[in-house]
């Protein structure tokens, strides 16, 4: 009967408090009356058929609950900022690579999860003094649910960090992006879409949490309205009260949340962004809202889920890529000036390279040799080396044994006796080198637009310009015929078009070399073309890149020089016309082959 | 002899302690004290400036509850001791409420510096808080109206479910009768701790709870209040004493308090306080410093 009451009762009086017919005086009148009948100093008032409405909208705006309220939310407040610190601080120490600090964190998580709140409160508040520290109520209160909360956030940071795919990491470290820098530009934005809801649920929960804290004399909403039951027994009304009070709160909270969960969907486009909270939170709306206008206006193009060759751009026009051609060329000479007597110089020299992964030998005692401008393209039996040698190249990962040397340089290496050591400021190495990888599977931003990825490093890591950076970007973008799509999001765009704006992206750093690891192996067989177009005028422009690429026929138009692997080490080297029209070596042959064999079968 | 049962139950040690540690008079017949607030600095130094901080619950009438005029007010019957008491003694104090069961500890911590809150004296608390006592304890036994369980003393509840506030010497006299339900070869008792009174009515109110075990007044108010729902199963007036509580060491306090209530009750000013808030004057016991 009472649950059916309250079920009744709750969202009227929420709808009576939103409208604002408060019935202030009633609701005032109402607890003096049943509190005379305790003290037994006045004949008890009977009440009529209304009584309890007003007297629960009365407690509802009764100053003294409302006051509680607002100490709740204060100390929720305070401890959730300094608790998600705290958090991403324990979040981060759990994801470090030293096992100390790991230890420490899980520590920190393990014991402050599994012991009472109530008993860390009652021991800052009362076993501190005996050290010397005595807080106050509010210190302690919001000290101690910001620790408590720091455990908790700590987690659910990880999971939301854990979240975001690991190429997102590899290819801001590529951009020459510190660890810092890549959590907070690239990292973080996107794990906050995991992240968010359980936030919203530890502030809820704290909220009505703090009421624990009537030990440590926190007179809270929850205490409060205890007392008033304490004197007048009308516990019906009264938490009915309390419990319209926090739903108003929550209900707040839950909003905060629809609105930063939207402002975090990258799958959602920038414009409609932030639009139309409301059908969010209740699940539907009126189609004048905002959000539904801006979705059903959006164009059709390029929509997820419909066929790339729709995606694909119309065709530009002559003079316009002639014009951003120019504008390319341009930013990719300034960039790497050519000198006449360096051309033959060799600018990566790799001496003798060992990896191993786990005990596995994955490259062994590995040379490797490429001019000034020179295209080489690797190409190999899956499992060979390739991609590991191009992560070493642009240290993504430490060589175990060798050296290699960019432009006559370590990247990120010093020399200690015999051995290379890698350096703490990784990044900045990385970012001095100026070495362009392109990667099998994009790893565009997802968070970001087409050009925002490619102005991210310019601005972030190199301190260009804004302006100057979106303006470089917008004419990369129309070099790889892309200037129409400067604003989508990489889920919009194509594969084809992913890779060729991740194309851009890493032309926009300046690169003296370029990489490309199988630039064209996720891609459909009709998008392949468009990608090898846009390398092949890199080629053109003088550009020195090491391709991986399964693309024969490409390596053979492009390439000045082939390099044929397996099992870690280079079998066979040499002119396309060498290695891949006479091999020499039966494992090439063999190679080969297969690879023919499968083109027939796709041509077919 | 329901009393005596009681009594055995939950006074041994406490006489005991008595006896060992004694009782000393406040009032010295050669110098009876005198209220005289403006001799504070000469009197009680050590309180000069100082706001001293009063820990009560606000949630148990008669004791210490919010005003129903005007809510941000504490009454009750002793929180207006409290008033009289430091209008005597001429210092400032401030009330912090809290819930009762971190009351204890935020005096032993210096976080508050009296419990004034119907705190009863144990030789364990004694340990660490000075007492100045002012009452005895009367237990009363809440059950539901009709007494349908036939309650009539506590070697009636074995194997019923009885509820008491957590901490309380109630839980202990329960915790005590359960092991002689035992021993006699009955059901022991299921006990139930209540977090504050009210949420201890609502078990009895919906069967939950067959007995609920607490201050006599403020089982007879219960009752009072709600004819229809409650009525008083038996009472114990037992030799626990009432007493205010601050933390070893602070003797100017604990003087300023004991000589304040030593006045207040020869000019019948407690008896006054307590005949407005329905308390039986005979619970006075006359003020002394325990320790």
């Amino acid at each position: 009967m009472k649950s059916r009451l309250a079920l009744f009762v709750v969202p009227l009086c929420l709808g009576l408090f939103l409208l604002g017919c408060d019935n202030r005086s009633g609701g005032q009148g109402a607890p003096g009356a049943t509190l005379s009948q305790l003290a037994g100093g006045g004949s008890p008032v009977g009440q009529g058929e209304s009584g309890w409405l007003g007297e629960l909208l009365g407690y509802v705006v009764l100053p003294f609950l409302l006051e509680g309220a607002l100490l709740a939310v204060q100390i929720s407040a305070l401890a959730m900022v300094g608790g998600v610190l705290l958090g991403l601080g324990l979040a981060l120490m759990r994801l470090s690579s030293y096992a100390p600090i790991r230890v420490i964190a899980w520590i920190y998580i393990w014991f402050v999860r599994g012991t009472p709140q109530l008993l860390q409160l009652v021991f800052l508040y009362d076993a501190l003094p005996g050290i010397g520290i005595k807080l106050d109520t509010f210190t302690t209160a919001v000290i101690g649910f910001a620790l408590n909360e720091a455990a908790f956030s700590a987690e659910i940071i990880r999971g939301g960090i854990l979240s975001v795919n690991r190429n997102q990491t590899v290819a801001a470290a590529s951009l020459g992006m510190g660890p810092l820098l890549a959590l907070r530009r690239i990292i973080l934005p996107q794990a906050m879409r995991a992240i968010l809801p359980g936030m919203a649920n530890d502030t809820i929960g704290m909220i009505k949490g703090t009421s624990i804290a009537s030990v440590i004399f926190v007179n809270e909403l929850t205490f409060r309205s205890q007392q008033i039951v304490g004197q007048n027994f009308k516990f019906f009304t009264v938490f009915a009260a309390a419990g319209v009070i926090y739903l108003m709160l929550t209900s707040a909270i839950s909003l905060v949340q629809s609105v930063l969960e939207r402002r975090f969907n990258h799958e959602l486009e920038p414009a409609t962004r932030g639009a139309s909270s409301w059908r969010r939170f209740v699940g539907w709306g009126p189609s004048w809202l905002p959000g539904r206008v801006a979705a059903e206006a959006a164009p059709p193009t390029g929509a997820v889920g419909s066929s790339p060759a729709i995606a694909a751009p119309p065709p530009e026009t002559a003079a316009e890529r002639s014009a951003h051609g120019l504008l390319w060329r341009e930013h990719l000479l300034a960039a790497s000036p050519r000198q006449a007597d360096q051309e033959a110089r060799p600018f990566v020299v790799c001496d003798n390279v060992c990896k191993s992964y786990g005990g596995r030998e994955v490259l062994r005692n590995l040379d490797l040799t490429v001019r000034r401008g020179e295209v080489v393209t690797i190409i190999g039996p899956s499992g060979s080396g390739k991609s590991t040698l191009l992560r070493l190249i642009n240290h993504l990962e430490h060589v175990d044994w060798g050296e290699i040397k960019i432009d006559g340089q370590y990247v990120g290496y010093e020399k200690r006796g015999n051995a290379l050591r890698p350096i703490r400021d990784l990044a900045k190495a990385r970012a001095d080198a100026r070495i362009g990888m392109v990667f099998q599977q994009f790893n565009l931003f997802n968070h970001l637009t087409a050009v925002q990825n490619i102005s991210e490093a310019p601005i972030q890591v190199y301190g260009e310009e804004p302006k100057r950076a979106r303006s470089l970007a917008l004419s990369l973008l129309a070099s790889v015929g892309l200037a129409r799509h400067a604003d989508h999001l990489p889920h919009r765009l194509s594969g084809g078009q992913q890779q060729r704006v991740a194309i851009a992206r890493a032309l926009a750093i300046s690169p003296r070399l370029m990489l490309f690891d199988e630039p064209t192996s996720a891609l459909d067989p009709e998008l392949v073309g468009e990608v090898l177009a846009v390398i092949r005028r890199l080629a053109e422009a003088g550009m020195t890149m090491i391709v991986v690429t399964h693309e024969i026929r490409f390596a053979r138009e492009v390439a000045d020089r082939v390099v044929f692997m397996d099992e870690g080490s280079i079998v066979e080297e040499g002119t396309p016309a060498e290695v891949l029209d006479n091999p020499k070596e039966e494992r090439t042959q063999r190679f080969l082959r297969m690879v023919e064999r499968e083109e027939t079968v796709v041509d077919a | 002899m329901v009393r005596s049962k009681l009594l055995f139950a939950v006074a041994v040690v406490l006489s005991g302690s008595a006896v060992m540690l004694g009782t000393v008079p406040a009032a010295r017949a050669a110098d009876p004290p005198k209220c005289e607030p403006e001799k504070l600095a000469t009197k009680y130094p050590s309180l000069v400036g100082k706001k001293v901080v009063i820990g009560q619950d606000g949630e148990s009438p008669p004791y210490s509850f919010r005003d129903p005029k005007n809510f941000n007010n504490i009454i009750g019957a002793d929180a207006d001791m409290v008033r009289a008491a430091f209008k005597c003694i001429g210092g400032q104090f401030e009330f912090k409420l809290g819930g009762w069961s971190g009351l204890l500890p935020a005096v032993i911590a210096g976080q508050a510096d009296v419990m004034w809150d119907n705190l009863y004296f144990t030789t364990e608390r004694a340990k660490q808080v000075d007492y100045v006592v002012y009452m005895i304890a009367g237990t009363g036994a809440l059950v539901k109206k009709g007494n349908p369980k036939k309650i009539t003393g506590m070697d009636s509840v074995c194997g019923l479910t009885a509820t008491a506030g957590l901490g309380t010497v109630e839980e202990a006299a329960f915790r005590d009768q359960s092991e002689k339900c035992k021993t006699a070869g009955k059901p022991p008792i299921n006990l139930m701790t209540y977090p504050d009174i009210p949420a201890g009515t609502r078990l009895i109110q919906n069967d939950r709870a067959d007995i609920l075990l607490s201050d006599l007044a403020m089982v007879d108010q219960l009752s009072e209040n709600n004819p229809t729902a409650f009525e008083r199963g038996f009472k114990v007036i037992s030799d626990f004493k009432i007493g205010v509580a601050m933390k070893k060491g602070n003797e100017d306090l604990l003087k300023a308090l004991a000589d304040a209530l030593t006045v207040l009750q020869a000019d019948g000013v407690q008896k006054k306080i307590y005949e407005q808030y329905k308390l039986d004057p005979a619970l006075i016991l006359p003020i002394a410093i325990q320790r």
